[in-house]
């Protein structure tokens, strides 16, 4: 009993010190960006850039043009897609069959389609996708 | 894809499966027709050195990652990781459940998908674990085996799988088995390397995950790593200087959030990170003058800038008072 006694102030020094330490430590601070923001924000990036580059192959070009839709504004209506949209529609372009991860394949036919009913729907021309915000 | 949980069937059962499979099954390419979309790739391929652990029991994915964590350098037995891996109810392991063990085993995890990110790993050297389904769509038999190589000459892939190490499978066979699995595969690495499939964004990824594992050293080793590759990499550099703030090494997190702010010197995150490391030693007045330079970039995480602004004002206040 005495020797439990005698032990109890150097086992609260000890718990103190390890609370103080594991205070310090243990959670990163709040308001530093974490990895897991970063790499979120550069798969949003990839997803922009990707559309972007869609929108420049000639299929595609020529079927908006065809709607009377010019390629500079189809890019500038990308661009003021919130990110969630964004992912939406990366994640549609994923489950295209030779549209998807790879670019440099052929894009299918589906794929134009997709792409070109994508811009009219933002343009407010069109209304397919539930996934684009109208504006009004 | 639905997970399924994993449990090796009978063996009897899946020869039966496997006949029957093999008769319905369409035309296929053969192993050296797909090559040749691959450049580079040798015409054979047998990983040296992989340890086998026979497959009983319902253990293949315990008996599967034993197998890669001891080719990857330490000492495994399927026994020390069923608890890890397997789940009873469901007599199998979950995909999620291999890769969370191989994270906290300090090991680089990194799912892969299709046939020529598999046969570009072989090559590379790196063991593959493969998730088959050896019945049918609708009557599923799952398996992970682990492939270790493949020859063009016999058309087969190689793999240690139930009872036998080193089995070679027909191709065609193989790939009617792992399509039904939506060609998933997982190569396990030492930290520190690359798997040859990988990029950038794919890689950082799986970095992230051993991060997330809590295993800063590690995570540090992948992100050096990732360096060595891709220069001036963002996300590399911030995971970097993050592991080794969770490490409490404060002068090597600064180091690497200010090559970070150096190379890519309009990301925010960059100069917010530094600002709360330089903060962390006292240095109030460069804090201060990197934390203004996050808030100036701004964007869509301007707040979470100001909010660091503030906090180092407030912390350089109370410490004059």
């Amino acid at each position: 009993m005495n020797f439990l006694q005698s032990m109890r102030k150097p086992v609260a020094a000890l718990v103190i010190l390890a609370i103080a330490f594991s205070i310090s430590w243990a959670p990163a601070h709040a308001a530093m960006v974490s990895t897991d923001e970063i790499l979120k924000q550069n798969q949003r990036d990839c997803d922009r850039e990707r559309l972007h580059m869609l929108l420049d192959r000639s299929e595609v070009r020529v079927q908006l043009e065809a709607w009377g839709v010019n390629s500079e504004e189809a890019k500038a209506r990308i661009d003021s897609l919130t990110d969630q949209e964004i992912a939406e529609i990366a994640a549609q372009l994923e489950q295209m069959p030779a549209g998807g991860s790879a670019l440099g394949t052929l894009v299918g036919a589906a794929l134009i389609v997709f792409i070109v009913l994508l811009i009219t729907d933002i343009l407010g021309v069109t209304d397919v996708f539930s996934f684009v915000k109208k504006g009004k | 894809m639905p997970v399924p949980a994993i449990s090796c069937g009978k063996t009897g059962a899946i020869f039966l499966v496997l006949f029957v499979t093999l008769a319905l099954g369409c035309a296929h390419l053969s192993l050296e027709q797909y090559c040749f979309s691959v450049s580079g790739l040798p015409r054979s391929m047998e990983i040296p050195g992989v340890p086998f652990y026979s497959q009983q029991d319902h253990l293949c994915g315990p008996a599967a990652m034993a197998m890669l964590l001891q080719w990857s350098g330490e000492n495994f037995s399927p026994r020390d990781i069923v608890s890890e891996i397997f789940t009873p109810s469901r007599q199998g392991s979950l995909q999620s459940d291999l890769i969370a063990a191989a994270r906290r085993h300090k090991r680089l995890a990194y799912p892969l998908q299709g046939l020529e990110p598999m046969l570009t790993e072989l090559a590379a050297g790196h063991p593959v674990i493969v998730l088959q389904n050896l019945g049918l769509r609708w009557f599923p038999r799952w398996h992970y085996s682990v492939s270790t190589g493949y020859d063009m000459a016999e058309d087969v892939i190689i793999l240690h799988s139930g009872e036998e190490a080193g089995r070679h499978m027909d191709w065609t066979l193989f790939v009617r088995t792992w399509r039904r699995a939506d060609y998933w595969g997982l190569v396990v690495l030492p930290t520190g390397q690359i798997p040859a499939s990988a990029d950038e964004h794919s890689y950082l990824k799986a970095a992230l995950g051993i991060e997330q594992a809590e295993q800063w050293e590690a995570a540090a080793r992948a992100y050096s790593a990732a360096l060595d590759r891709w220069q001036s990499s963002l996300g590399a550099l911030m995971g970097l200087g993050n592991c080794r703030y969770r490490m409490g090494d404060l002068f090597g997190a600064e180091q690497a959030f200010r090559h970070a702010a150096k190379d890519n010197p309009d990301s925010g995150a960059a100069f917010n990170n530094l600002a709360h490391v330089l903060a962390e030693h006292g240095r109030y007045a460069e804090a201060l003058e990197m934390a203004g330079r996050a808030v100036a970039i701004g964007g869509t995480r301007k707040h979470l800038y100001l909010q660091t602004l503030q906090e180092i004002q407030a912390v350089e206040q109370s410490g004059s008072d």
